[in-house]
């Protein structure tokens, strides 16, 4: 596949909406726009935080929502910087690198909205370090599948715990692209793509289980602290 | 469109007709964007009842309905061979799943099954491929514009079958050699859009 890289200015939302809109649904996104009336394609549109101007209108208010959202910020971020490395690297598979290569810039995208959604409250990126697995291709797709089956979990298990409506609607238009990940991978190593005819949630502490285990981060995310690092080289 | 306007399709007949308005009216009844609150902010939209909840369901009851049995025909007469057909074979149980699923949830409240014409599109895997795609996605787009409209235990009910869909349109779409995930978000769209899209594929038996 030669499709060229969508640059995180290219993943806006108008070029969402365009995209679904008249890609899968064949109508106008002015139509769409005029004809929506939940919470649903405007308040994930307004506020996945990619459109311009919004930047400013962060939608995290409350602390549970601020948590969920802080959680998913140090997971997008291990997530992207796990297959923008790999590649970098270049030493996986071609169908693997590929796939590394769009779900890399998706990643790169969740990570941009979750922190606009974020706004202020945002936390600091966390530092990984992820060893051989960017270069070896079988400990590469054993941690992605991990990663993105999980992570369909997870964002099933937090979107009946969100406050806003608003994040509710960015939220889901996330976690269906992570199962189309968690799939597509699966179905690249042969490993069936849906497996049950119901996907079943997976809580945050399960997640930070996997996250721990494979001792990617080198800096937990600080918020607190204006300390400077021990070590500043 | 205002398809509010239409008072064949606001009534809410039991007609074994199912047709192009009976869908519109379940579109209409989910709160998809029909021209009454074209104008109105995210935050104006009806919060969170087990009214709506059921409005919701029934929408995607019949999603559900129009999927299992486009599989199901599929399987039967598609002539689909390897693992197009493993794919269908799984994803008609999936489906028939969701619709037992909706139905126990609604109880009396469930929509009659309808019937529905697929013509040519479940006959050749060609066909079948190209159709797949696009109803799986829509699938999720539909879903995904409603998330935000449901109760809290509802759409951790919901957010369970999409994400199933979800995997099944990159499934699918690896099949039929177009991108599994095309975008980096799945922006929902009201279901008048999703409705639309479906009538357009000419399936509804026409009234």
């Amino acid at each position: 596949m030669t499709e060229p890289e969508p640059t995180l200015a290219s993943i806006d939302v108008d070029g969402a909406l365009e995209e679904t809109a008249g890609a899968v649904l064949g109508i106008t996104r002015a139509e769409l726009l005029a004809r929506s009336a939940a919470a649903s394609a405007a308040g994930a549109i307004g506020f996945l935080g990619l459109s311009r101007g919004s930047a400013d209108a962060a939608l995290a208010q409350t602390a549970n929502d601020v948590a969920i959202l802080r959680f998913d910020q140090a997971l997008e971020a291990l997530q992207a910087g796990l297959y923008t490395e790999a590649e970098r690297l270049g030493a996986l598979k071609p169908e693997t690198l590929s796939w590394a290569r769009v779900v890399g810039a998706h990643e790169r995208a969740h990570l941009r909205a979750i922190k606009n959604l974020l706004g202020s409250k945002a936390i600091k990126d966390p530092a990984f370090d992820y060893g051989k697995v960017t270069a070896d291709e079988s400990a590469f797709l054993k941690t992605a599948v991990a990663f993105e089956d999980l992570t369909a979990a997870l964002l099933k298990w937090q979107a009946p715990r969100l406050d806003s409506r608003e994040i509710v609607a960015a939220a889901v238009s996330l976690h269906s692209v992570e199962t189309r990940h968690a799939a597509w991978i699966r179905h690249l190593i042969g490993l069936q793509p849906a497996a049950t005819a119901f996907d079943k949630p997976a809580s945050q502490r399960r997640m930070a289980q996997l996250i721990d285990s494979t001792h990617f981060t080198v800096s937990r995310p600080k918020t607190a602290s204006k300390k400077k690092p021990r070590f500043t080289g | 469109m205002d398809r509010a306007a239409d008072p064949h399709i606001a009534s809410s007949s039991r007609s074994a007709l199912v047709t192009r308005g009976a869908i519109a009216a379940a579109a209409l009844a989910a709160g998809g964007g029909l021209g009454l609150f074209a104008r109105t902010t995210p935050a104006a939209a009806a919060p969170p009842s087990a009214e709506q909840d059921r409005k919701i369901f029934n929408f995607a009851l019949l999603l559900e309905y129009l999927q299992a049995a486009f599989y199901t025909a599929a399987v039967e007469h598609g002539h689909l061979a390897g693992e197009v057909r493993s794919f269908a074979e799984v994803v008609a149980g999936h489906e028939r799943a969701h619709v037992a699923y909706l139905r126990k949830a609604l109880g009396p409240h469930a929509r009659p099954r309808p019937t529905f014409d697929f013509g040519d599109a479940t006959k050749t895997e060609r066909a079948f491929l190209k159709a797949a795609v696009l109803l799986e996605n829509t699938g999720v787009l539909a879903y995904n514009g409603q998330a935000a409209n449901l109760t809290k235990p509802a759409l951790a009910a919901a957010a369970e079958i999409v994400s199933v869909e979800g995997r099944h349109a990159a499934w699918v779409s690896s099949l039929a050699g177009e991108p599994p995930a095309p975008r980096a978000a799945d922006v929902g769209v009201p279901s008048g859009a999703a409705v639309s899209k479906l009538e357009s594929l000419g399936f509804l038996r026409a009234s």
